[in-house]
């Protein structure tokens, strides 16, 4: 074989790899009606054909027909067959692919359900191949990685840090004794928060009001690998997690407010790894929100009084299923509660998913894109936004200063912090 | 029957349901044979149980109720091309038996104007529907989503509806030629009888066979496959 053909063997066979029954069922059903235009975000607010959910798809289905049906194969021109190893093919792929916020509206719209994002998870696997991936995402993912290797050199530091954020946990729940929680072998609750400290202090605090017994990660649910589409990786940083919690014997592992990372655990990682979680995997959301329904702890009702919409992050509501956990918080904690249209599964995503933010190269179409949510925004006429997703939380401040929407930015937990009658009180 | 016709409007009606019937099955094992996924990738909210499932993949497939939030334009099209489509393979199960309670509901005439008007308005819908559809390719975006495939099946079902309007409209045969023609066909003896041959049809029903043939050998090995398809993945959507 010629070390092209090679190549390209070797391409067919990863594709191949990957197969199942759903992702066949995906490329065989697509009829190209294109009703996913008016679903995509990016679509919709470019008019590029290259942000297409069916197009995205297509790239794939094209390679797919060529080489992996009979039809194809016998009439390639037919279905506009591709190669895998075709330069402009894998240009438009890397464009399309990496832009995908993996919101999945399109499924939500296609007469036959087709998760374009999971067609595009070949396509990154495809990239990968051919040395493609995201550079950005690369770096971050084996950062994570390498942290994980060595976590004790990052420990120490990373608790000196958070030294001050105890403090002031100290301070609003007026305990001296109060203070994040390491390393507690058998506690209830093992806590993974993301890098920061802003999803780590309000978490506290209401675990310490709740009388929880929980203990911190020291890992960060986010994980990169995932956006980058290369599942070693992806299993490897979610793996750190999960050993922890065996390590630790906890019997819950309580996920930070941050969306993929929901998905991630409670979904990808057991195809990733073959196997099930060592304890199961809740939403902060959900333990949050039983809490206030148990009386475990107290919000005064109506604490925050400024109009307030909510916006749900696509891998947190369509794909996760969690709708009215962080209404019911809000609704306890705020008097003026103005839902945006459309919301819950209907929810236009903001723009920013799938490691966007941090892709500048996408920056375009990123700030483009979430015109939508900027309109959504603006119609509630609300002063702050409550989103329970790091990325959506980024995107949402930089769509702040793009369109001048003059509001204030926060966690669901914040706002239960603002309105906590603390036990010392 | 000249052998043209023979072949065409005889043998090739065989060979076209064993490819169709024989090639969805295909389609059907090599779907089966690929391994399932591990994952769970449904999205919410999800139905309670299994039942609801069923009930909401079968909403969800026959209606589509979610693209008439979005496009009034394209659900409508769509829906009376499937509809009509649908309505008129039953109208043509007429020529393998005759719907006797509507004969006997009817009457003689009374039917064959039924079967005139309804077979006549489906033929109009199937032809505007397919006119849309075929046009709408053209316009952005969709031209550049769109592979010879899309063009391809749109004019082969515009050329077989529009023979089938000649029959129609224009025809000078009555049902009970054709259905002559069917039991010649079910007796695995094709033929035109008399009346057929002496009237202003047999290009044109021949045409029309023909291309239903071609249409139902490339069937299985093209995207009609959600015929069968969408079954299988809006279940998967509330998996």
């Amino acid at each position: 074989m010629t070390p092209q053909a090679n190549a390209r063997a070797e391409l067919l066979e990863l594709i191949n790899s990957k197969m199942n029954r759903t992702l066949k069922y995906y490329l065989d059903t697509c009829v190209r009606c294109a009703i996913c235009k008016d679903a995509c975000h990016q679509y919709v607010a470019t008019g590029d054909v290259l942000y297409l959910p069916a197009y995205r798809a297509e790239l794939i289905r094209r390679i797919y027909k060529k080489y992996m049906t009979g039809s194809g194969r016998l009439m390639p021109k037919l279905f506009e067959g591709r190669d895998p190893e075709d330069d402009v093919l894998l240009d438009e792929l890397y464009k399309t692919t990496y832009a995908c916020t993996s919101c999945r509206r399109c499924m939500f719209w296609c007469p036959f359900s087709i998760d374009t994002s999971w067609v595009l998870a070949v396509a990154k696997a495809l990239l990968l191949a051919t040395g493609r991936g995201s550079e950005i995402l690369t770096q971050l993912a084996d950062s994570a990685i390498d942290k994980g290797k060595n976590i004790d050199l990052y420990t120490g530091v990373i608790r000196e840090v958070l030294k001050g954020s105890e403090e002031e946990m100290r301070r609003v729940v007026q305990d001296p004794n109060a203070g994040f929680v390491y390393d507690k072998k058998g506690a209830d609750v093992l806590y993974v928060a993301l890098a920061g400290t802003h999803t780590i202090l309000p978490a506290a605090i209401i675990f310490h009001e709740a009388g929880e017994d929980w203990t911190l990660s020291s890992f960060e649910g986010s994980n990169y690998g995932y956006f980058l589409g290369d599942t070693v990786k992806a299993k490897e940083i979610a793996q750190r997690i999960v050993d922890e919690a065996k390590n630790l014997g906890v019997k819950e592992i309580v996920m930070s407010e941050c969306g993929h990372a929901h998905r991630v655990m409670r979904d990808f990682y057991r195809m990733w790894a073959k196997e099930e979680l060592p304890a199961p995997m809740v939403s902060v959301l959900s333990k949050v929100d039983g809490y206030i329904k148990d009386g475990r702890i107290t919000v005064t009702p109506g604490k925050i009084t400024e109009p307030v919409t909510y916006h749900d992050p696509c891998q947190i509501g369509r794909n996760f299923g969690l709708f009215e956990e962080p209404r019911n918080i809000i609704r306890a904690t705020c008097s003026d509660f103005r839902d945006m249209t459309p919301n819950r599964q209907k929810q236009w995503c903001c723009g920013g998913g799938g490691g966007l933010v941090a892709e500048t190269e996408f920056d375009d179409v990123r700030l483009k894109s979430g015109r939508l949510k900027a309109d959504q925004i603006k119609a509630t006429g609300a002063s702050i936004l409550v989103t329970p997703c790091e990325n959506c939380r980024l995107q949402i401040e930089s769509l702040n200063d793009e369109y001048n929407l003059d509001i204030e930015v926060s966690a669901v937990l914040d706002l239960v912090v603002k309105a906590l009658v603390t036990k010392s009180t | 029957m000249n052998w043209f016709q023979y072949v065409f409007a005889g043998w090739f009606v065989y060979i076209a349901l064993l490819v169709f019937i024989g090639g969805l099955i295909w389609q059907v094992v090599k779907w089966r044979r690929v391994a399932k996924s591990r994952i769970i990738m449904g999205m919410f909210p999800k139905p309670a149980n299994l039942g609801a499932r069923f009930a909401k993949m079968l909403k969800d497939t026959f209606f589509f109720p979610w693209v008439l939030d979005y496009s009034k334009s394209i659900w409508l099209f769509a829906g009376a091309f499937h509809l009509a489509g649908l309505l008129m393979f039953v109208g043509h199960l007429r020529l393998i038996h005759e719907f006797t309670p509507l004969v006997s509901w009817l009457g003689a005439n009374g039917m064959d104007q039924f079967a005139f008007l309804t077979g006549g308005a489906f033929g109009i819908v199937l032809t505007v529907a397919l006119i849309y559809l075929l046009l709408r390719r053209f316009g952005t975006p969709y031209k550049d989503l769109s592979v010879p495939e899309d063009y391809l099946l749109l004019i082969l079902l515009l050329l077989i509806v529009t023979m089938g309007n000649h029959l129609r409209f224009f025809g000078t045969v009555h049902v009970t030629d054709y259905r002559d023609y069917v039991m010649s066909l079910l007796a695995f003896k094709p033929a035109f009888n008399a009346a057929i041959l002496s009237s202003n049809v047999p290009w044109s029903l021949t045409t029309h066979v023909m291309l239903a043939c071609a249409f139902l050998i490339y069937f299985p090995f093209s995207k009609l496959v959600h015929s069968i398809g969408a079954f299988a993945s809006n279940l998967v959507r509330s998996e």
